[in-house]
């Protein structure tokens, strides 16, 4: 196996962060549909709040693609 | 750019596609809107419909083969995470920094002129203009006002800058350049200057010997690991940005690449989506976590 077939699974393998960004998404909207129907008049602090934490989760998903940008671009050449 | 004479059956789909899309287009002119309590108003608008869809989606097809036969060299798809350089006045300055320079010089010849020509002209009840300026602005004090706990201007006008500063290198997109958010040293940069305003901020409320005494509290075994977390948040704020103007880019360059000579009006739609409300959704959380952090850092 050649170098940069290494480097592809390495990226691949980075990019799975994404699972379990998706995961933790996927649940917090989940929680935060169910806490509007819960309390309608809450809606505007629950958004607020439901934005700062997928903006929180999404950043591991984000480092597993940087960091597989970084293989790509840079351990290739 | 070199013209490939097309084959005969090239020839032939591009005809029929043009003389289908015409034709389509003919007879949704020629069928009338009925009026809206007619019977058949329903089936007349759905028929207009169709028409219009077969109509567009042949002309696009044609445009597509006629714009396939110009070559225009080998494609490769290649992307670069670290933007070109270039010389000016001797210096080697990246391809974003300058971009960024133009769109600074830009939003200050606006801000000059709106505050010569439009702002004395203000009047009690708002509208056009106006109403634009006042509903960004209100909005981005109300924010501040939300997360750091009371009104600050000078707090509020940093983000207001900010703000305008990142949608127009978002803008600067749609004319086909590299926008300077997809450059790490320019997001962390901003990056930077919030984790400056975090210590500026707490300092200023606490003092020295409060803002460290901030690090102990609940108890002072976990004084390292808030000292790190602290540090980790330029870096956070800088990747995530990066992180996701790059990727937005790469996606619109796959969308080129893979459509080839058919990227007419296709890439537009989902550029609105790519270039236009995925960064005001990130702007949007970069400006909000920086006031949260800064918020945390103040608060008793």
């Amino acid at each position: 196996m050649t170098d940069i077939g290494l480097i592809a699974i390495g990226a691949g393998l980075a990019v799975l962060t994404g699972a379990g960004a998706g995961l933790g998404m996927g649940i917090a909207t989940g929680k935060a549909v169910e806490a509007v129907a819960r309390q309608p008049e809450a809606n505007s602090k629950i958004n607020a709040l439901l934005i700062l934490g997928l903006a929180l989760t999404e950043s591991t998903a984000i480092y597993g693609f940087v960091t597989a940008l970084v293989m790509i671009f840079t351990m290739g050449k | 750019m070199q013209f490939i004479m097309p084959s005969v059956g090239k020839w032939i789909a591009i005809g029929l596609s043009l003389i289908i899309g015409a034709a389509a287009l003919y007879l949704r002119a020629r069928i009338a809107t009925p009026e809206k309590s007619d019977e058949g108003y329903k089936a007349a608008k759905k028929k207009r419909n169709l028409l219009m869809m077969a109509g567009v989606l042949a002309l696009w097809l044609c445009s597509g083969l006629v714009l396939g036969c110009f070559s225009l060299g080998s494609r490769v798809f290649e992307v670069a995470i670290s933007p070109t350089r270039m010389d000016i006045l001797g210096f080697s300055v990246s391809s974003t920094v300058f971009i960024a320079w133009v769109v600074i010089a830009v939003l200050v010849v606006a801000a000059a002129l709106i505050r010569i020509f439009a702002i004395p002209r203000f009047k009690e009840t708002p509208r056009g203009l106006q109403l634009l300026l006042e509903t960004a602005v209100g909005a981005i004090s109300n924010l501040t006002k939300e997360k750091y706990g009371h009104k600050n201007e000078g707090l509020a006008s940093y983000f207001f800058a900010l703000a305008a500063l990142m949608v127009g290198s978002a803008i600067v997109e749609l004319f086909g350049v590299r926008p300077p958010t997809t450059d790490l040293s320019m997001t962390f940069s901003y990056a930077l200057v919030t984790f400056v305003l975090i210590n500026v901020y707490g300092i200023h409320k606490k003092g020295v010997k409060g803002r460290l005494q901030s690090f102990t509290k609940p108890n002072a075994v976990i004084a390292p690991f808030k000292l790190l977390s602290d540090l980790a948040v330029p870096i956070s704020l800088a990747c995530r940005l990066f992180g996701n103007m790059l990727g937005g880019m790469i996606v619109v360059e796959l969308i080129y690449y893979a459509l080839g000579a058919f990227s007419v009006g296709v890439p537009a739609v989902l550029g609105l989506y790519f270039n236009a409300f995925h960064p005001l959704i990130q702007f949007f959380i970069f400006i909000n976590l920086s006031l949260t952090f800064i918020g945390e850092a103040v608060e008793e």
